[in-house]
């Protein structure tokens, strides 16, 4: 809501720099956005009286006007606009001017006529679009009223004005009027703000008894109508017209401005029909039909919901409760009687038909967050006074009253004892009671410690005792709250277990060179399936925004590879990176979220250099990735590597990874991308991993019980062996663990050979064995014998040569 | 020719030999010659007995005083040969030092996570304990629990995406709290905990604005929790992670699920407090919300909120990381540029 502070002035009396009181307000009530001096910026703009007009020479569009500017000799300004005309107020840049956008105004000739400054229109002065007034939108602005030529315009046009733009939080809408403003503001600064109210002296005759009326109380709990005969429809008064466009609003003709105006004095949403809507003298209020059909004031047709609140003149619907009103029975220029509605409507109905319709009005934001209900008569009656005085219309006697319900006031109970309490201040009942008063809230005391609040419906967000201690404190100022910390009995700081974990793993994925990323969760319907091994039914969300972000992802992986080609599409080709996070499936029709973490790599295992001592990234490397994270997690023993298919990955570079035989995830080299849409990875040669910690986290077991180093030497023993090339290394260690006995502690792949030297279909693979007794020095013989027994066991098994 | 000649002779000869040895090997070879086993002065001694007795003594002096000149010389020689041999070598081996070094890959932590982790620990070390919430979650616990009804007008606040009717991802980390609030055991003591976590909103992606972001919630529940304990706490974060010189302000504000409400604001850094467009000329830059919880919530999960009370929190990590580190576009954090990702390593802790 933008509040203008001459205007506020009307209800208090306001001494203090505009930009001083919003910090105020800012700290106190409500967060002030900006604060704006409109005339900021401009410079020499007077009241011009337009003494001639004549068509220039050598244009089809100019005409030269001599122009009154308050000095001994009229100015000659070639205008340009359309709508310049002898005799007019107009808006005058003189010689020197500064007008919108800083641009100066000098003397000069236009089409060999000298042009001594400019007749502006609004927008050139700074006006925005869309509060200009239809009429004058095109060209220049033409005072309503004779002015003093010379004068500044600044006055006149409400540029001198500040404009503190409220930004309202939904909890106080009733800082959406300039009463409600007027109150808050008297309140921050300590004083009561003059509110008037209105008594109507009709003067036309009765006009309520003949016409029928109906509303559903549960829709419309305050529904009223007045009369206002033989309006005569012309433009409002300057007056009317500044403060309508300083609160953002576009002046239209009397009738429509009042309306809006007394909505902003008041916050009551107002509106008004042609009397001709209702020729039958009925109204009524009531649920849309399915098949109706309302042409908006906007021009736009919808198609009423049965869940729409709508007003009918009992035969067809003629507007759209609280949102907008119905193009034909609109005020227009042969409106003679004007039917004025003050009305309270249901908020959530009303909030979602202007959602439903893509409508917020400035009407329908105040009925969804509520309205103060004992203005509604107030306002039809400012409304009606308004017309006779700007529109010379005739105030039919009555009120057609369809509904009025009335609206109980609250009273809140609370403690002196608890409000201090919960602030932490010890703050006397006086002091309290004060706030209340600057509040303009009714306050009993009760006993030394209880006080009863009697909140008025101005103040419809007051129920509870909390919003009380609020109002505290905020008016005692958060500013002069100690601070403190809680004093409590201890509590155990800490992660939760499964954290400790997750922190674990993306710090040796760290460790490990790889850099954390975060990826996005949603992503494409196509992508989220990817890099799963048996992909389960998706989680997707029911308006997306674009079809790349339609479903949660069921792997870390697919989420890598975008990250993988925004940076490839960057010429960043060396790259090692990890994501540490949650994949989601709707398996067995639950929403189920797991942790996971992936890593992709790119390019080389470490930087390149000149000495060219770097290497590829190749499966092994990222195998040994792997083994090195699972070893550092405590995880050793019963992991397997099988060759496996996974979709997205190198059907024959990729193993699914076991331990104890379950499956917690896989290794190898992405799918090559030969054919991909995305340029940037077609060329890209990317290895990853995925790893499901849902599995991995309860075999990381903390709790290390301490070995000695061992104390006695370990002897090492190479083998090499000539093999069918189908025997996997797998098959190979398991067999020599299985044979050489109780004191081998290691055995490790250190050669492999399939070229030329080898007999076609045959490999070599040499290993050492490392043979440790922790108890006593190991003799040769000891290890001889284990050796023996594994050769003889290959051999048998296996069909190994030993070379 | 006498004895005494030899000597003299030797002296000479063998004080020339040492010096024009020019290698080890050569200085080893000289020192045999002059004093082996059959070395010209072992020649020497063993020539002594044929002559008289009273200059075998003279002699006798001689040619030990000759040895250990010798071997003084012979010493330094190989000394200063030893050191020209390892200073020739050295210089062999001598690098261009300007060459560049081999640098290894280092890991990365992300910026988000760098602020998580830091404030993780800043809250753990006052005594709150770290949870975490399902990021699929249900309404009920999103907005229901949370004292925001359907449709209730502060909805509109958050754009939510919704899954089905009654589940959503979660536009908040403060469902964590009623998750909590209702587990929570008070005859154990007081409640004191943070949930960081991703969130969404139903947002289009710039600048500004991502549909994905991490958030912070923190709640302390007990018998004697004041609004002054949530500012000084409030303080010491916005005081930790932006520094101690800033000043904070309190304003009111609104959020469903506290009463009273506020958010904080710190004085801005890039100005001063004076005034400029990263503050959009208010000096102050918005960081946090937060409020006493509001009854409500307390008693939508089975807590007695004329006994018991407390304050809440949530901040925004990206939000932080953002004001922190000035960086001008969120998407930045989620695109992932290892250019980018990288500066960072320095502010790891």
């Amino acid at each position: 809501m933008l509040v203008s502070y001459n205007w506020l002035q009307d209800f208090l009396d306001l001494h203090e720099d505009p930009k001083a009181l919003a910090e105020k307000i800012t700290r106190t009530g409500i967060e002030i956005a900006s604060t704006v001096h409109p005339m900021t910026g401009l410079k020499k703009l007077v009241v011009g009286h337009i003494l001639s007009c004549e068509k220039h020479p050598d244009s089809d569009h100019l005409h030269i006007t001599q122009v009154d500017v308050g000095e001994e000799k009229p100015l000659q300004i070639v205008c340009g606009a359309p709508n310049v005309a002898k005799g007019q107020y107009v808006i005058v840049a003189l010689h020197g001017a500064r007008i919108a956008g800083n641009e100066k105004i000098k003397r000069g000739k236009i089409r060999g006529v000298v042009s001594e400054g400019m007749i502006c229109g609004l927008q050139e002065i700074g006006f925005s679009d869309h509060v200009v007034p239809k009429k004058v939108a095109n060209g220049i602005f033409v005072f309503p009223e004779p002015l003093e030529p010379g004068s500044d315009v600044y006055h006149a046009l409400g540029m001198d004005d500040y404009i503190l733009d409220f930004d309202i939080t939904p909890n106080r809408a009733d800082t959406s009027s300039m009463e409600g403003a007027a109150f808050e503001v008297g309140a921050i600064i300590d004083q009561t703000p003059k509110i008037e109210e209105c008594t109507v002296k009709e003067d036309g005759p009765e006009w309520t008894q003949s016409w029928q009326g109906h509303a559903d109380l549960k829709l419309a709990p305050k529904y009223l109508l007045r009369r206002i005969s033989n309006v005569k429809l012309a433009d409002s008064p300057l007056w009317l017209q500044t403060r309508l466009w300083n609160a953002g609003i576009r002046p239209i003709n009397n009738v429509v401005d009042v309306t809006n105006y007394v909505m902003l004095l008041t916050g009551q949403p107002m509106h008004a029909y042609d009397a001709t809507t209702f020729a039958n003298q009925t109204v009524e209020v009531r649920h849309g039909r399915k098949g109706e059909k309302l042409k908006l004031i906007s021009q736009d047709e919808i198609d009423v919901d049965p869940d729409d609140v709508v007003i009918t003149n009992g035969d067809h619907i003629v507007g759209l409760a609280g949102v907008m009103g119905g193009f034909d029975s609109e005020v227009n220029d042969h409106t003679t009687d004007v039917i004025l509605e003050s009305a309270v409507f249901d908020p959530a109905l009303i909030r979602k038909a202007a959602l439903r319709h893509a409508n917020r009005t400035a009407a329908s934001a105040r009925f969804e967050k509520g309205i103060n209900w004992d203005n509604t008569e107030k306002a039809i009656d400012i409304a009606a006074l308004m017309l006779r005085n700007l529109a010379s219309g005739r105030i039919d006697a009555g009120i057609l009253r369809v509904n009025d319900q009335p609206k109980p006031l609250k009273a809140i109970k609370t403690t002196v004892s608890h409000i201090n309490h919960v602030l932490g201040t010890q703050l006397t009942v006086s002091e309290i009671t004060h706030i209340f008063d600057r509040l303009n809230l009714p306050l009993k005391r009760e006993d030394d410690d209880q006080i009863q609040v009697t909140v008025p419906n101005r103040r419809w967000d007051l129920f509870i005792p909390a919003d009380l201690i609020e109002e505290v404190a905020r008016i005692y100022g958060y500013d002069n709250l100690k601070s403190t910390q809680p004093v409590l009995p201890q509590t155990h700081g800490g992660y939760s277990p499964v954290e400790i974990k997750q922190r674990r793993v993306r710090e040796v994925l760290q460790q490990l060179g790889l850099d954390e990323t975060i990826n996005y969760s949603l992503t494409s319907t196509e992508k989220a399936k990817l890099f799963t091994q048996d992909p389960n039914p998706l989680v997707t969300v029911q308006w997306p925004m674009n079809s790349s972000r339609v479903a949660l992802r069921q792997s870390l992986l697919s989420g890598l590879v975008d990250a993988a080609s925004y940076n490839l599409a960057r010429q960043n080709s060396e790259l090692h990176l990890f994501e540490q996070g949650r994949v989601f499936n709707h398996a067995q029709g639950h929403y189920q979220e797991y942790e996971h973490a992936a890593a992709l790599y790119v390019g080389h295992t470490q930087p390149t250099n000149w000495q060219h001592i770097d290497h590829e990234v190749d499966f092994y490397g990222v195998k040994g990735q792997v083994v090195s994270l699972l070893t550092a997690l405590g995880i050793k023993e019963n992991v397997s590597y099988e060759a496996g298919q996974i979709a997205g990955m190198h059907p024959t570079r990729t193993a699914i990874i076991k331990i104890s035989d379950v499956t917690v995830g896989f290794v190898g080299m992405l799918l090559p991308q030969y054919q991909s849409q995305d340029k940037a990875l077609r060329n890209a040669e990317m290895y990853g991993f995925e790893l499901d910690l849902e599995k991995i986290m309860p075999l990381m077991k903390p709790g290390v019980k301490a070995q000695p180093a061992p104390k006695f030497p370990s002897i090492e023993r190479d083998l090499s062996l000539i093999l069918d090339k189908k025997v996997s290394n797998a098959q190979i260690i398991s067999a020599i663990k299985a044979s050489a006995g109780k004191y081998l502690q290691q055995v490790t792949v250190i050669d492999h050979y399939d070229g030329v030297q080898i007999e076609h279909g045959k490999k070599s693979l040499t290993y050492k064995l490392t043979f440790l007794n922790k108890k006593a020095t190991l003799t040769d013989d000891i290890v001889n014998h284990a050796m023996d027994e594994v050769i003889e066991s290959l051999k048998q098994q296996l069909g190994a040569q030993v070379r | 020719m006498d004895l005494f000649e030899r000597v003299k002779q030797l002296r000479k000869e063998g004080a020339k030999a040492i010096e024009s040895a020019a290698t080890e090997k050569k200085l080893d070879e000289v020192r045999v010659k002059l004093m082996g086993r059959k070395g010209e002065l072992t020649e020497i001694l063993h020539a002594m007995k044929e002559i008289d007795p009273q200059h075998r003594r003279e002699i006798g002096q001689e040619v030990n005083q000759l040895r250990d000149q010798f071997t003084e010389r012979l010493d330094v020689s190989k000394k200063a040969l030893v050191k020209k041999m390892v200073e020739q070598r050295l210089e062999n081996e001598r690098l261009d030092v300007t060459l560049p070094g081999r640098p290894v890959s280092l890991g990365t932590k992300h910026v988000v996570r760098i602020l998580q982790d830091d404030l993780e620990r800043f809250f753990i070390g006052m005594g709150y304990q770290v949870v975490q919430g399902p990021e699929i979650e249900s309404e009920h616990y999103n907005f229901e629990m949370l004292n925001l009804p359907k449709d209730h007008p502060a909805r509109d606040m958050q754009a939510t995406f919704y899954i089905d009717d009654d589940h959503l991802l979660r536009s908040q980390t403060s469902p964590v709290q009623a998750r909590t609030l209702e587990k929570h055991d008070f005859k154990k003591g007081p409640l004191k905990m943070i949930s960081p976590g991703k969130v969404y909103r139903r947002d289009d992606d710039d600048a500004t604005h991502s549909h994905q972001f991490a958030q912070m919630e923190g709640l302390v529940v007990d018998r004697h929790i004041t609004m002054g304990d949530l500012k000084g706490t409030l303080e010491s974060v916005a005081k930790h992670v932006f520094g101690q010189d800033r000043e904070t302000r309190l304003r009111p504000s609104y959020f469903p699920f506290t009463e009273p409400s506020v958010e904080m604001d710190v004085s801005c850094f890039n100005c001063d407090g004076k005034g400029c467009a990263v503050c959009k000329y208010t000096g102050w830059i918005e960081v946090l919300g937060a409020g006493m919880v509001h009854p409500n919530v307390l008693e939508n999960a089975g807590i007695d909120s004329n006994i018991y009370g407390g304050f809440a929190f949530g901040l925004g990590l990206d939000r932080f990381a953002i004001l922190k580190y000035g960086v001008g576009d969120i998407r930045d954090f989620y695109t992932n540029d290892v250019r980018f990702l990288e500066q960072f390593r320095q502010e790891e802790n």
